[in-house]
């Protein structure tokens, strides 16, 4: 089935050298100031995770896919930079860390390899959104759904492997809205009567998004994950915007988002809890207590000047539960600005890529899935970064590629793996 | 195909991520540059803490040398002792998990051997983890003065403030109720004392001397004497005083109340031995709002002290001006919206007493190097001229006579063979009785002493502070 | 901590955050050499994916070595709502659809009259269409062709 045509993918190869380069130099650094010694043998679990890397690189030489040379050495890169930090920060959760790598390299072959057609996604439009529904729901099904630390997200068996549904929820709903707008953008984005300046859409035609937004924001308030609530409501919007290019919808949206904020703020109390938080974490009753985590990323920043504290030579350890929710400040503690500026630079660079897929895309639902895809990383990334720097209220939402978690590498890996293939038929297009 | 194509969609979005990119990149450099110092100085930063968890704090020593605060090795980290509990707000706690406040958490840099006035130390500490020896800190309180203030208050809640007028130097600073700091660095009780000391409704951990704002009641009139005697009035002038008064009709049903009821002619030195409200209250219309909050703007009424510790600025009024008269009037004899904290006051006799210059208050008197050699010293600054050699010379008569004249209220402060100036005061307020005040300095001809004395919700309001007063100058005088 | 080894440390420290420049510059300079090629490609973009070259024509049908883009899916007919609208009797209202699906392009005969042949012979199910093949519909001939 496989047929091995191979093809160079020097550009690849080439960026791909260096990301090996800076990810050894840093897990040493973190090695060595922790023991205060170094040895070659403590560079294994690195050399293991390059090793994979090359793995991926070898396999789509081998089966001569000809999509994009960058994407692949930017998400490495970054995965490289987490574990350094996952080294850093939780070395007990190293191992967990490298076993979630090796399945979201086997989730990225296999997206590599099938479906043949990745135009067949949009063929199942309404199984991706009944799949992602029922994902979403999962969390509150009595056996394997999971509460931990106060969000009801996960799904899996306590103490052997935890998932959180809601990361693959979003992939579902990008392929569905994509496939839906490519089905209706013309009716969307030429509404048939205007009320003054503000279109009236054709209802009927909105309405499957809207219903399946709503029971999206309806199980994410049951399942109190602020961060998640605020992802869909974003994709929902750029989605939107992407396929029509009517400003009126994202800014009817984002009005909504304020009320609706407005409302969980005062219906819900850990809404409330989170802005309050937001507002002021160095308040003196909230400073030991819900804005403990806030103030000491707050603190890690403050450290960090221009080149930072050095790895492995800061504080970020003080911040609670730092490896999954504060891993921008732990890094830019460390690394400074300087190292602040490069990570945020290669998400940007990614995005960038991402988007350039998109442009070149042969067909308008190949163009909406990389959009999507791309403003995914985009969202996340500033989300995060955005609440670790105390910019906009904390979300659970993690760091693309650099901060711990298996689900949500795999899920990322699973969207690489994708904006490649809608590159790798661009390219084989256009001959 | 109508309307804008998907691909100008895909540029507008990424033009909208590039530039949210660029603002978050400006917030991050925000806290790392802008933001920086403060976070870096903040007393729960626990860099600044757990940067002497394995080795030993600087000493915080009294002006006898005497330790406050040192350092004892417990399991694997170095704890803190506190050996005067007296002194809790003052010198603060140092804790692994709570920060550090009081002065362990203002002079924390230079506890830990990183005084700012060393850079080549902090450069060597942040990146080769080689510190410099830490310095000690030595604070101006005189153990015996602090005593005399602890025992004088009694348990009562209230604070005592002791300054020497002509350099500022605190010498005894008393705030209750206060806490044992030495549960706050125990790793076994810490938890359940902060848990408690934050829910006491009686805020042991504020310091009360700086942070604690009250009405002054009648020792403002020092100030509203202050303004008059600059503006013109003579205190021998007589003025007529009828219980109770209001200027006009306009006032309605409000009037000044005297608190003797009194009815007869006052001069100034009568009106300050009865505390005659309604003297003040005409005097302080007659020289006009403005007038008076300029002089109450001199003497730092609602303005931030320049003290080495945390302090409150306390308020004029709420608008912070005196535009109607019945807040004049009622301003004048320390009533009104006036907020002022028992360090302002101090700062207000020490004023007078030193011929008219307000001097910078402080703590810590200087910063000292591992061998004992002095790497800064605080303090010492010349200080602000807020009145006239002369109308301080006068006021500090009056004062006296406020205390020895017969029938003075402040002759609780009276101490043999020392002249001793001060003034009583009773401040209403609405938490309950009235708080007790008294202001004062002494010796009357030569100033080596200011105190200040609250207590809150006491029985009989300034009479019960003035001797509290006494205690304190006498210890200072060794009389 | 001996000074040496801090300053070994620090040494690496300092190439570990050269490196991670080092490698963002490559990243950008890559992408933007793929910007230039972008801004050539875009001219490139309204001549479609790919052109059927007309090779065999007649009479009042289109003129041969005309190109006609191609779209992700086309449709090939008489009808107006073709994307290859050809004007020729022999062809039926929905002749034939070339479509690229899968990395390759493939056609499929419509359910016309009187079929489509490719290189010459008829075809009954979605058949793969080569660079250089020749399509006929009706009395027409078109050959698929990479845009130039």
């Amino acid at each position: 089935m496989i047929r091995l045509r191979p093809v160079a993918r020097l550009a690849e190869l080439r960026l791909l050298v260096w990301v090996a380069a800076f990810s050894l130099a840093g897990y040493a650094v973190v090695v060595a100031a922790a023991a205060g010694k170094f040895s070659w043998a403590q560079l294994l679990v690195p050399v293991i995770v390059l090793g994979l890397f090359a793995a991926l690189h070898a396999f789509l030489v081998a089966v001569g896919f000809r999509g994009d040379q960058l994407l692949l050495p930017l998400a490495l890169g970054l995965t490289g930079l987490g574990f350094v930090l996952v080294e850093r920060l939780a070395p007990n959760l190293l191992i967990k860390q490298l076993s979630w790598l090796v399945l979201a390299s086997g989730a990225f072959v296999a997206v590599i390899l099938i479906p043949r057609d990745l135009s067949a996604l949009a063929r199942y439009k309404y199984t991706w959104a009944l799949l992602g529904m029922a994902l979403l729901v999962s969390p509150l099904l009595p056996v394997v759904g999971r509460e931990i630390n106060g969000a009801r997200i996960w799904v899996g068996i306590t103490g052997v492997m935890q998932f959180e549904p809601w990361e693959l929820v979003k992939l579902a709903l990008v392929v569905f809205f994509a496939a839906y707008l490519d089905e209706y953008r013309e009716i969307l984005s030429a509404p048939p009567r205007r009320f003054g300046p503000i279109p009236l859409p054709p209802l009927p035609y909105l309405l499957p998004i809207v219903l399946m937004w709503v029971v999206a924001m309806l199980v994410m308030v049951f399942e109190k994950d602020l961060g998640a609530t605020l992802l869909f409501f974003g994709i929902f919007l750029a989605m939107l915007y992407l396929a029509t290019g009517e400003p009126f919808y994202t800014v009817i949206g984002l009005l909504l988002l304020v009320a609706g904020g407005v409302v969980a703020y005062h219906v819900f109390g850990h809404v409330a809890a989170r802005v309050d938080v937001w507002l002021a974490p160095f308040a003196s009753d909230l400073r030991f207590d819900t804005g403990y985590q806030l103030t000491q990323g707050l603190f890690s920043l403050g450290n960090a000047g221009l080149f930072g504290a050095g790895l492995g030579n800061g504080m970020p350890e003080r911040i609670p539960v730092v490896w999954s929710d504060f891993v921008f400040d732990a890094f830019t503690e460390e690394v400074g600005f300087a190292g602040a500026l490069a990570l945020l630079a290669l998400y940007l660079a990614f995005v960038y890529r991402g988007m350039l897929v998109a442009l070149r895309a042969p067909t308008t639902f190949l163009q909406l899935l990389a959009g999507g895809l791309s403003f995914i990383i985009a969202f996340q990334t500033l989300v995060i970064v955005g609440g670790n720097a105390k910019l906009i209220p904390l979300t659970g939402i993690t760091l693309p590629f650099v901060a711990y978690g298996g689900s949500s590498l795999v899920t990322n890996f699973i969207l690489c793996g994708l904006l490649l293939r809608v590159s790798d038929i661009t390219a084989r297009v256009r001959g | 195909m109508t309307g804008r194509s998907v691909a100008a969609n895909i540029r507008g979005l990424t033009l909208i991520i590039a530039i949210l990119f660029l603002l978050t990149s400006i917030g991050v450099g925000y806290w790392t540059f802008v933001a920086a110092s403060d976070l870096n100085g903040d007393p729960f930063n626990p860099r600044l803490i757990a940067a002497v968890r394995d080795r030993a704090r600087g000493r915080i020593v009294d002006a006898g040398n005497g330790d406050l605060a040192a350092s004892f090795r417990a399991g694997d980290a170095y704890r803190r002792r506190y050996p005067d509990r007296s002194l809790a707000q003052v010198v603060g706690y140092a804790s692994f998990k709570y920060g550090a406040s009081g002065v362990e958490g203002a002079y924390q840099q230079a506890l830990i051997g990183q005084d700012p006035s060393d850079l080549l130390g902090q450069w060597r500490a942040r990146y080769l983890d080689e510190r410099t020896a830490p310095g000690s800190i030595a604070l101006g309180i005189d153990a015996k003065v602090q005593q005399a203030a602890f025992a004088a208050l009694a348990g009562r809640r209230g604070a005592v403030v002791a300054l020497d007028p002509k350099t500022g130097r605190i010498l005894a600073s008393v705030s209750l109720p206060n806490y044992d700091p030495n549960l706050l660095v125990d790793p076994a009780q810490q938890d359940v004392a902060w848990g408690q000391l934050n829910g006491n409704k009686d805020k042991p951990l504020l310091n009360r001397v700086a942070q604690g704002v009250y009405p002054p009641g009648s020792t403002f009139k020092i100030i509203t004497a202050a303004a008059a005697l600059e503006s013109g009035i003579s205190p021998d002038q007589r003025i007529r005083v009828d219980d109770p008064f209001q200027a006009d009709k306009s006032w309605g049903d409000y009037f000044v109340r005297s608190a003797t009821r009194a009815h007869g002619d006052f001069d100034m030195a009568l009106a300050f031995q009865r505390s005659e409200n309604i003297y003040f209250a005409k005097v302080g219309l007659q020289i006009g709002g403005a007038n008076l909050a300029e002089y109450a703007r001199k003497f730092g009424i609602g303005r931030l002290p320049d003290l080495d510790l945390a302090a409150a600025h306390g308020q004029l009024s709420n608008a912070g001006s005196l535009d109607r008269p019945t807040l004049a009037a009622d301003t004048s004899y320390g009533q009104g919206e006036l907020q002022v904290s028992p360090v302002q006051m101090a700062l207000v006799a020490a004023a007078v007493a030193n011929h008219g210059i307000m001097v910078q208050p402080h703590y810590a008197t200087a910063v000292r190097d591992p061998g004992g050699g002095i790497l800064r010293t605080i303090g010492g600054g010349a200080g602000d001229q807020v009145i006239r050699p002369e109308t301080a010379a006068r006021l500090t008569q009056l004062l006296v006579g406020a205390v020895e004249a017969p029938g003075a209220f402040a002759f609780g402060a009276r101490i043999p063979n020392v002249h001793v100036a001060g003034k009583t005061g009773t401040a209403e307020n609405p938490s309950g009785s009235p708080h007790g005040w008294f202001v004062g300095f002494a010796p009357a001809e030569d100033p080596q002493i200011a105190v200040a004395v609250i207590i809150e919700n006491a029985a009989d309001g300034g009479v019960d502070a003035a001797p509290i007063g006494g205690q304190v100058i006498r210890a200072f005088l060794g009389k | 901590m001996e000074i040496t080894f801090a300053l070994l440390l620090w040494g690496v420290r300092i190439a570990f955050l050269l490196l991670l420049y080092l490698f963002l510059i490559r990243a950008f300079r890559a992408l933007h050499r793929s910007l230039d090629e972008e801004k050539s490609a875009v001219s490139a973009r309204s001549t479609g994916l790919a052109t059927l070259v007309v090779t065999t024509s007649h009479r009042g049908g289109p003129r041969v070595g005309e190109r006609m883009p191609l779209r992700a899916v086309s449709g090939i007919g008489r009808d107006a709502g073709n994307d290859v609208v050809l004007n020729d009797e022999a062809a039926s209202a929905k002749h034939a659809v070339v479509s690229f699906a899968d990395g390759e392009w493939w056609v499929e005969d419509a359910g016309s009259t009187n079929g489509t042949l490719v290189n010459g012979s008829r075809i009954w199910d979605k058949e793969r269409l080569h660079y250089g093949d020749e399509v006929q519909v009706g009395r027409i001939a078109l050959r698929l062709e990479r845009v130039q």
